[in-house]
């Protein structure tokens, strides 16, 4: 990396007591890197876990390569997704003379190779600036195919993130489903993302109390499965993703749902469950009370442990603020918070943070160079949660990845945090000690 | 039409401009385009050897708005804030897919900003549109050796560095570049030959700008022949392509090298290498193991690939029955492109044919075995093609060793490799070292899957 020798960091960031109401936070630089993710990535990310599914990708050759790679760098894990893409270019020529026939005779192809249920048909920026008609071009198709089409538009260029990418994904499963008599004692959960989804904490205690989890949207649903989501007694709306779906299907349908995304306080993980259950009609107080227990037992040891350090938090899921007040309680003073937007929701969790005196930093978090320089300014002990961690470590700064306990719900996934935070991964050590010779010649 | 289901879709242009100029020091990349893009490339980078752009690639982030009305100011504002805050000696704008289509005139931006620009500004528009990566790399290198190399030999004075060259071709996306660089300079320095640059995946601008200061340019990679042209139209240097592979391969590249520069090769040198690592397989075989009957597939670009080949044939006897090469862009393709894919392959059918006959091109003895020579298959053609064949080793990128699961002795060798780390500097494939290092592991290989032996 260049030296750069103009630091104007400390114009950039407000306090969170500062902070207007919901949205995106003010950009850090003109030039940026690595920038938000791109819904075309996360929504090819994202198909894979859709059952008896393939899925078409239309776009350039950029994004063709990308989104296959991003595949396969999740194959090298403990939890790959099956490989139901298929690639269409599309090319210069393409744009010129139009796409269509092309799309019509991949659709074709797919359908009779390879025998999906559903075939996601994807888009790209490229697609929706062109204004080929698209979607009139798949109607001509479908009655020639076996497979149910459906189109996800991702046209990343109209917004910041991946968010309607992602949200226009949840839509499209709304089209398998029907209308079903309701089943009590049955839910779905959406916006959950693992092939562990039904073993986590939330599921494994509502399944205790007799609670059928119909479907964990998107996590490994066969399309029949998503037909008959609609017959669930509740949603349970993890994360905002999620939330046009069940609007939809409340809508539609009549599903009731809840949406609750995911705490990390002890305190708000009880209220959390005792929301989902008075919802459902059952009785989880005292498992939800021995599992507490146990966290809170766990939540003194950490603070022995940690109490006295400072950290920097990014790259959260659920509920950051909540973290934070989690980090807060066992003695981690959070310096920083670098988020990409602050929701509304987050306004409660926001105060809460604010009536323990903490008063963090808040920074846009999607430029890494802007972040290197807040972070070697605050020098805070640890950063929580972001999956980097050579540039901390650069900066001899300890970094917490919190990849680990984003798959998880409930108290187990607080307890994951804190054991995160205590215990240093293999290799850390002597990742310090490299870096510290490489930037201060320390050996 | 392949939907590339076990294969992948070829990197267009776009990423070869990018891979092209990253290993330039003093040189920012800013692409003009969505952040979504640019938040990509933080994966691909990353299956090249863990690598990363960040701080040498930055987004302008455009948006709607700018794609509607047209705008340019993101561009114009990052580029100032790039210039005043890093200093760098070259900003580099890339077009994306998104700004080739709406039609953005970098070129007419760059003249509107430059004179208040510290920095020197390029542009690259292809944006994704101009070919495969490879087109990508060729524009970049033609760009640079056209208008960066300074013309200082319009000055009379002017002469070369004796026993001095540029290393032609590597650049961050190469495969096994890391070794390979090392072996390939040591073996120069061995003949006290010094390299001046290494075009691109090791330099700086000022470097570039010196690129006459070599008397001989050394191309690694058939893309780095157009910039060689160039250079020897521009300054008279003259050019050798090749890459060194097995014993007999690296000292006649060391003695085409010496000869070219018009030095004497020492002989002690020469002999103490090959004392060190010229070990033969059949040193390294125990006398029951027969394997004169072994095929291989070869899935590497051209110049990996015929050095392999005949390597593998010369010195292992083993039959590279199966050769997969890349196809170069079809939008990009010239006459003179062609005229090289045609020479590659004709040299590769006729040195092949040759290995088969003994090392004679035109002996008539020996058993005739042609490789067959697939270029860019689809995934079912190459499966047909391996089912076919039964080869029992395969050289090839990533995707192949997955599409060939059944073949027992995969070993990476090629670009795009996704699940293979290639940081450690001491596993060359080219040079003395490399035959050392290759002929080794291929006795390992067939040690573990004792069954490919014949009895």
């Amino acid at each position: 990396m260049m030296s750069q020798q103009h630091p104007d960091i400390g114009t950039k960031y407000i306090r969170l007591s500062e902070l207007p109401d919901g949205g995106s936070l003010a950009t850090t630089a003109h030039a940026k890197y690595p920038g938000q993710h791109c819904s075309f990535r996360a929504v090819a990310g994202t198909v894979p876990l859709i059952k008896n599914s393939y899925a078409l990708l239309l776009g350039p050759a950029i994004c063709l390569y990308n989104a296959k790679l991003s595949m396969n760098m999740r194959s090298l894990t403990s939890d790959p997704r099956p490989n139901n893409l298929l690639f269409v270019n599309y090319s210069q020529e393409d744009i010129i003379f139009g796409f269509r026939e092309k799309v019509r005779e991949a659709i074709l192809q797919a359908d009779r190779e390879y025998h999906p249920e559903v075939l996601f048909l994807i888009t790209s920026c490229l697609q929706e600036i062109v204004g080929e008609d698209f979607d009139a071009c798949i109607d001509e198709v479908r009655p020639l195919v076996r497979a149910r089409l459906l189109i996800i538009h991702t046209e990343n260029f109209t917004c910041e993130g991946a968010a309607p990418g992602v949200e226009n994904m949840f839509r499209s499963l709304f089209e398998l489903m029907k209308e079903q008599p309701q089943e009590a004692r049955t839910a779905n959960i959406l916006g959950l993302w693992t092939s562990n989804a039904r073993k986590t904490e939330l599921v494994r205690l509502l399944e205790s109390k007799g609670v059928r989890i119909k479907n964990i949207i998107p996590s490994y649903c066969t399309p029949s499965e998503l037909e008959a989501a609609p017959g669930a007694q509740l949603n349970i709306v993890l994360d905002q993703y999620g939330l046009p779906l069940a609007r939809q299907m409340k809508e539609r349908f009549g599903t009731d749902y809840i949406y609750s995304r995911k705490p990390y306080q002890p305190d708000s993980i009880e209220q959390w469950y005792h929301e989902i259950a008075a919802e459902l009609n059952i009785d989880i107080q005292t498992e939800v009370a021995d599992l507490k227990e146990k966290t809170l037992a766990f939540q003194e040891k950490a603070r022995c442990a940690l109490d006295g350090l400072t950290c920097a938090i990014s790259g959260v899921s659920g509920r950051p603020f909540d973290l934070a007040s989690l980090l807060a309680s066992v003695g981690v003073k959070p310096e920083a918070m670098l988020l990409q937007t602050v929701l509304s929701e987050d306004r409660p969790d926001i105060q809460s943070l604010l009536d323990l005196g903490v008063d963090p930093i808040i920074f846009r978090g999607d430029n890494s160079l802007q972040n290197d320089e807040l972070l070697a300014r605050l020098s805070p002990d640890l950063t929580v949660g972001s999956f980097e961690r050579t540039s901390p470590a650069r900066l001899g700064i300890r970094p917490v990845v919190l990849s680990t306990s984003n798959y998880l719900l409930g108290f187990e996934s607080t307890i994951e945090v804190l054991r995160l935070l205590m215990e240093k991964p293999p290799g850390l050590e002597a990742l310090m000690y490299k870096e510290r010779i490489l930037g201060k010649g320390e050996c | 039409m392949d939907l590339k289901h076990s294969g992948f879709p070829v990197p267009s242009d776009y990423f070869g401009v990018l891979w092209a100029l990253s290993g330039i020091r003093d040189l920012l990349v800013l692409e003009h385009g969505s952040t979504g893009t640019c938040n990509y490339n933080a994966f691909n980078y990353m299956i090249m050897n863990r690598q990363t752009p960040k701080g040498k690639l930055f987004s302008s982030g455009m948006d709607e708005d700018d794609v509607v009305m047209g705008r340019d100011e993101k561009i114009r504002d990052a580029v100032a804030e790039l210039d005043c805050k890093y200093h760098p000696k070259m900003i580099a704008l890339v077009a994306t897919g998104v700004t080739s289509v709406i039609g953005l005139d970098l070129k007419g931006i760059i003249e509107e900003i430059q004179p208040k620009t510290n920095a020197r500004l390029l542009s690259f528009s292809g944006g994704g549109f101009a070919g495969d990566y490879t087109a990508g790399i060729r524009e970049v290198f033609g760009t640079l050796a056209r208008d960066v190399a300074d013309d200082g030999s319009k000055d009379a004075s002017f002469k070369a560095d004796e026993f001095t060259v540029n290393i032609i071709g590597p650049t961050i996306d190469s495969f096994n570049i890391v070794s390979d660089l090392t072996e390939i300079e040591r073996m120069l320095r061995l003949m006290g030959v010094r390299v001046n640059t290494v075009f691109t995946c090791d330099t700086e601008v000022d470097c570039i700008k010196n690129l006459k200061c070599a008397s001989l340019n050394l191309v690694t990679r058939d893309i780095g022949l157009e910039a060689a042209e160039i250079l020897k139209e521009r300054f008279g240097t003259p050019y050798y392509y090749g890459l060194p592979f097995g014993v007999r391969g690296s000292i006649e590249w060391m003695k085409d090298i010496s000869s070219m520069l018009g030095i004497g090769l020492d002989r002690t040198v020469v002999r103490a290498e090959v004392e060190r690592y010229g070990f033969s397989i059949l040193e390294l075989a125990n006398h029951m193991q027969n394997f004169d009957h072994l095929k291989a597939m070869i899935s590497c670009p051209p110049d990996y690939s015929t050095g392999l080949a005949v390597m593998m044939r010369e010195e292992w006897g083993i039959d590279p029955a199966l050769m997969v090469l890349p196809a170069y862009s079809a939008n990009v393709q010239t006459e003179k492109q062609d005229r090289m894919q045609d020479c590659i392959q004709d040299r590769m059918q006729a040195r092949t044919r040759a290995m088969v006959h003994g090392g004679e091109a035109d002996g008539d003895s020996g058993t005739e075995r042609e490789s067959r020579i697939l270029i860019e298959p689809d995934c079912q053609t190459l499966k047909e093609a391996i089912d076919s064949i039964k080869p029992q080793i395969i050289f090839g990128n990533s995707y192949d060793l997955n599409i060939a699961k059944d073949v027992p002795i995969r070993i990476h060798a090629a670009f795009p490799a996704f699940d293979h780390i290639y940081r450690y500097d001491g596993t060359p494939f080219v040079g003395l070292r490399g035959h050392a290092y290759l002929t080794q592991m291929i006795i390992n290989q067939l040690n573990l899957n004792p069954e490919v032996f014949r009895n």
